[in-house]
């Protein structure tokens, strides 16, 4: 059991970090980003490049991969989704947009990485046993990181200029504007770090899980996932929902698996249910 | 508005430009020759897009090669290799209009869809339009009557499956066996095939509900419990190619030590970059490219695909073989060109000898055993066990 | 809806001229026989896409059409295999146990709003896949295969439709069924938003509290329209089934739904036939561009990504925009 739980916690922060940056998207400017999956997916192609491919030390590579991706994020913000939101009536319109960059990036990649799974060399040898849990060390190392990834995201959110913006910001986009603060820009800020924070992920986790160029469709699904349990839209929703799934799937597979193939039923059917009680997840704005 | 419009007519004159090109290459290969198109209907694209990939590329390499060298002769014409490929994108709806699509360009011989629910779904298409297929995909309803227009492309895993369990039970003492599959159709049929088989040779099932989403990428959770009961085999029922690496590594590094095995091809770069030298021992499907058995023709495809395409995938080994045996049966009887009855007599005592493997093995059509009727191309069933970067030859079996 | 009433009617006609007539003639005439396969599952397609967009027209957005499709070729498939019933019975039953089912689904979630619907109802596109895999009636991974073409439809002896099997051309007459069901659907939802229901569903789109403070019941009127909605999307379900001649669980997936909601986007949200030409575009650009290989994907996502930035209310706000500029 220990072990069980163990593998929960480290999926779980690798979770929470992933839905960190669509939360944020989605706070800022109402757009559920259906291309964060494939932005994952970018960094990690990066990564794999820069220190896979051509040897550089990881933390260039993991930078290379926020670096791109933060620019990329604000490219799209300034020149798609800014004008889509201008000019829609109903702003879930971005959907299409965000769909249509999804599978623009998608074709990219595939061209571009090939259709080939990939991962790089392991940053840390060797595996932790004992008490019961085993974890291999260069798990423990990416855990860690994810935790201090989010803890420092929290912390910028909460004490610096632009977390203060954004946050007000989510909270009220007109009163936002109202209090002089500059909307445009920091739309363009929040989206430029929602795309890095994807791409740093998928950076750190390429050294553990590869990566491959279908699989940001899947991803982008699962971080809606996390994010609805949460409640859309709140940082600290986010991470519970990350937690709270790594820890379902954990121990669902464990306890489930007598059952047959019914594992994940039983853990979407509950995500049904539960949403069906609390219809804005756990601590979610309320939405209309 | 004149932005707007601009904008409207580039992308028209895109368009028209992109399809401009097509056209001209479709003319350029016909200049001397006369043409042959074979099809090809599979997944290219999205989560599972190694396997069509791989497949449409050996296609395309073959084909390549053969125009380069002259042409194909059947009868008394000679013709250039035409490969006409659909993306189904996995979606069994998109099949059926490749297959109409290969019906519309006068293609007879279509290799693919890869996936089960594409193969059943091409199948009222595929009869009623002439058109023989060479499906990757295991149900047995797709080749036994009163169906008649498909041919298994490869090994299916119930039949290399027990051959497997044989092998590592006589040779291993393997004694214990667990299967884990993700919770899609095809590796889930796979994995009842694997069951049945294993009980048939009284093997101890110690797991065979372990399922899994096909987009997990941390299988810790998944293999936890299994590890704990110790199995002396693991199988990976029908795994796709991305997973088999994560799936490897996360068993090893929960200190698992008993042997993995699975009934799918495999690629071993991937496998190396994902599991490194957790992978060794691992045991999976090959076809033709290890050193003991590739010949030197096989040797020359694998070069002239890498010059290709830039990369080998391992997995094309098992593929390479549709459209050699699209090519000899036409060569011997050339009346089936355009006609898949002439091609189905042919069938039943077609021989011609196989040249990827070394020494005289034949190309054949078998599947009496599984089907009750010649619908599967006779390749040699080649388990491999993978070392340090590359498979080796683990034994080399055969179906009837 | 500036347009006369004579206009109206008589862009109905030419509608119905060119989808039963004009369309086989052509096809015969040029001898592209594969479109007749290509505009079926437009008419399908659209369809679902149709229920989808009567969702969003009470303001959710429904990511989990996909589910009902599979529901209805299920249903359909299981009564025509294990049960012997025709086709064509199980056609309007496919539709009424899907819509049966979303009242119980619906009844529930339909509380959500925004992104926690679209979500709930994307789980259950992954449930329903789920479920087809582990109940026992529905054959599980293996699917249901060999599912036999439709065949007569005889009132009093007197026979309606043909049995499909004894057809020269099959694919003609699924594609006369699909259309036929198509301009019956899209009347049904045309009828639907003109009609006094359809202007109370819109004002639940714009304001459920006030909606509901001036007595309109927006419980039941939520309920209904999800259940249309799934009516479509069952009966479009078994017609592919029919069609394929086989079910998998993975016949309609995740990215069906999603496709289904793009549909609607593409078309615009704001306009009843929107999800026939948005099915229409989206489908047939990517047969189009079957020509260019590996770079399809490529340059669909790049023209999606053009019109979204020139069309962003979708493709017939065209219309409008000359409108108010002339």
């Amino acid at each position: 059991m220990e072990q069980v739980i163990a593998n929960g916690l480290y999926l779980g922060a690798q979770y929470a970090l992933i839905a960190l940056g669509l939360t944020l998207i989605f706070a800022l400017m109402n757009v559920l980003n259906f291309a964060h999956g494939q932005m994952y997916v970018l960094g990690g192609f990066i990564t794999y490049t820069v220190y896979g491919q051509l040897g550089l030390p990881f933390v260039v590579a993991l930078l290379a991969s926020g670096v791109t991706l933060a620019v990329i994020g604000a490219l799209m913000e300034k020149f798609l989704f800014r004008t889509v939101i201008r000019r829609s009536h109903r702003e879930e319109s971005t959907m299409l947009l965000a769909a249509a960059t999804a599978f623009f990036f998608d074709a990219v990649i595939l061209l571009l990485f090939g259709e080939k799974q990939r991962g790089v060399p392991k940053i840390v040898k060797g595996v932790f046993n004992d008490a019961g849990i085993i974890m291999p060390y260069d798990r423990l190392v990416v855990g860690a990181l994810a935790i201090v990834f989010i803890a420092a995201f929290v912390l910028y959110m909460q004490y610096s200029r632009v977390g203060r913006a954004m946050r007000a910001l989510a909270q009220d986009r007109v009163a936002a504007q109202l209090m002089g603060v500059r909307v445009d820009r920091y739309s363009m800020i929040g989206f430029a770090m929602g795309a890095m924070l994807a791409g740093v992920v998928g950076g750190l986790l390429v050294t553990i899980t590869g990566v491959n160029s279908g699989i940001g469709g899947p991803i982008s699904i699962k971080a809606f996932l996390m994010v609805m349990i949460g409640g859309a839209g709140v940082v600290g929703g986010a991470i519970a929902g990350g937690f709270i799934l790594g820890m379902m799937e954990s121990v669902g597979l464990t306890v489930l698996r007598e059952y047959g193939d019914v594992t994940y039923l039983v853990i979407f059917a509950a995500l049904m249910v539960f949403l069906s009680v609390r219809p804005n997840g756990l601590m979610g704005k309320p939405w209309g | 508005m004149i932005n707007r419009r601009s904008t409207l007519k580039s992308m028209a004159l895109g368009a028209v430009s992109t399809l401009a090109i097509a056209a001209v290459g479709i003319s350029y290969a016909q200049a001397e020759n006369k043409e042959l198109k074979i099809g090809f209907v599979g997944v290219t694209s999205g989560p599972a897009a190694a396997w069509g990939t791989s497949n449409v590329r050996s296609m395309q390499t073959r084909a390549a090669w053969i125009n380069e060298t002259g042409g194909v002769k059947i009868g008394n014409d000679t013709y250039n290799v035409d490969i006409v490929t659909f993306d189904d994108q996995k979606d069994p709806k998109r099949a059926i209009a490749g297959m109409e699509k290969m019906a519309q360009e006068g293609v007879h011989y279509v290799v693919g869809p890869n996936v089960d629910d594409g193969a059943a779904a091409v199948r009222p298409v595929a009869e009623a339009n002439g058109i023989i297929y060479f499906p990757y995909a295991f149900p047995k309803a797709l080749y036994q009557k009163p169906a008649s227009n498909a041919v298994l492309g490869m090994i299916a895993n119930y039949q290399s499956g027990p051959a497997i369990y044989k092998y590592l039970k006589e040779n291993k003492g393997v004694k214990k066996i667990a299967f884990v599959a993700a919770n899609e159709s095809d590796p889930l049929s796979q994995r009842d095939g694997g069951v049945e088989a294993a009980k048939a040779l009284g093997l101890e099932i110690v797991a065979q509900n372990d399922t899994y989403q096909n987009d997990t990428r941390d299988f810790t959770p998944v293999l936890t419990p299994i590890v704990a009961l110790k199995p002396d085999l693991l199988v990976l029922s029908g795994v796709a190619p991305a997973n088999a690496p994560l799936l490897i590594r996360a068993a090893r590094e929960l200190g698992y030590e008993g042997l993995i095995s699975t009934e799918t091809a495999q690629d071993a770069k991937v496998l190396e970059e994902g599991a490194g030298e957790y992978a060794n021992g691992f045991i999976s499907v090959g076809g033709a490219s290890t050193p003991e058995i590739a010949s030197d023709t096989m040797k020359e495809f694998v070069t002239r695909y890498t010059k290709m395409f830039g990369e080998y995938n391992d997995e094309s080994n098992t593929k390479v073989y549709a459209l050699e045996y699209i090519l000899d049966t036409l060569k011997a009887n050339p009346a089936a060109i355009n006609d898949v009855a002439e091609f189905k007599k042919t069938m039943d005592t077609f021989s011609a000898p196989n040249p990827f493997l070394k020494g005289d093995a034949k190309l054949g059509y078998v599947g009496t055993t599984s089907f009750g009727q010649k619908r599967q191309l006779s390749v040699p069933m080649v388990v491999n066990e993978y070392k340090d970067g590359a498979f080796q030859t683990l034994f080399v079996g055969s179906v009837d | 809806m500036t347009l006369s009433r004579n206009i109206k009617i008589a862009a109905v006609v030419v509608f119905l001229a060119i989808v039963f007539i004009a369309v086989p003639a052509v096809i015969s005439a040029s001898g592209r026989f594969d479109l007749y396969y290509t505009l079926t599952s437009v008419a399908l397609l659209s369809i679902a896409s149709a229920g989808v967009w009567l969702t969003f027209y009470i303001g959710r957005i429904n990511i989990g059409q996909g589910a009902y499709a599979l529901m209805g070729g299920y249903v359909s498939a299981i009564l025509v295999m294990n049960h012997g019933w025709s086709f064509w019975l199980t056609l309007p039953v496919a539709g009424l146990f899907c819509a049966a089912a979303s009242v119980l689904i619906g009844l529930p979630i339909l509380r959500l709003r925004g992104v926690y619907f679209a979500m709930v109802t994307l789980v259950l596109t992954e449930v329903a896949r789920l479920l087809a895999l582990a109940l026992p009636i529905t054959n599980g991974a293996k699917g249901i295969v060999s599912i036999p073409l439709p065949g007569a439809l005889s009132v009093f002896g007197i026979t309606l439709i043909p049995d499909f099997a004894t057809l020269q051309n099959s694919r003609l007459a699924f594609y006369l069924l699909a259309v036929t069901l198509m301009v019956a659907c899209f009347a049904v939802m045309y009828r639907l938003v003109n009609s006094r229901i359809g202007k109370l569903c819109q004002s639940l789109q714009q304001n459920e509290e006030l909606a509901s403070s001036i007595g309109v019941n927006i419980a039941y009127l939520r309920v209904i329209a999800y259940a249309v909605s799934s009516f479509f999307g069952g009966v479009s379900g078994a017609i592919f089934a029919a069609i394929s001649q086989s079910i998998y669980p993975s016949s309609f997936t995740v990215t069906d739904s999603v496709n289904f909601m793009l549909n609607c986007f593409l078309g615009g949200l704001g306009y009843v036939f929107g999800p026939m030409l948005g099915t229409l575009v989206l489908y047939f650009g990517w047969d189009l561009l079957f020509q260019t290989g590996q770079f399809q994907l490529l340059i669909y996502s790049g023209l999606m990504i053009v019109l979204m930035l020139v069309l962003p209310n979708g493709l017939l706000s065209l219309a409008e925009m000359t409108r108010k500029k002339g």
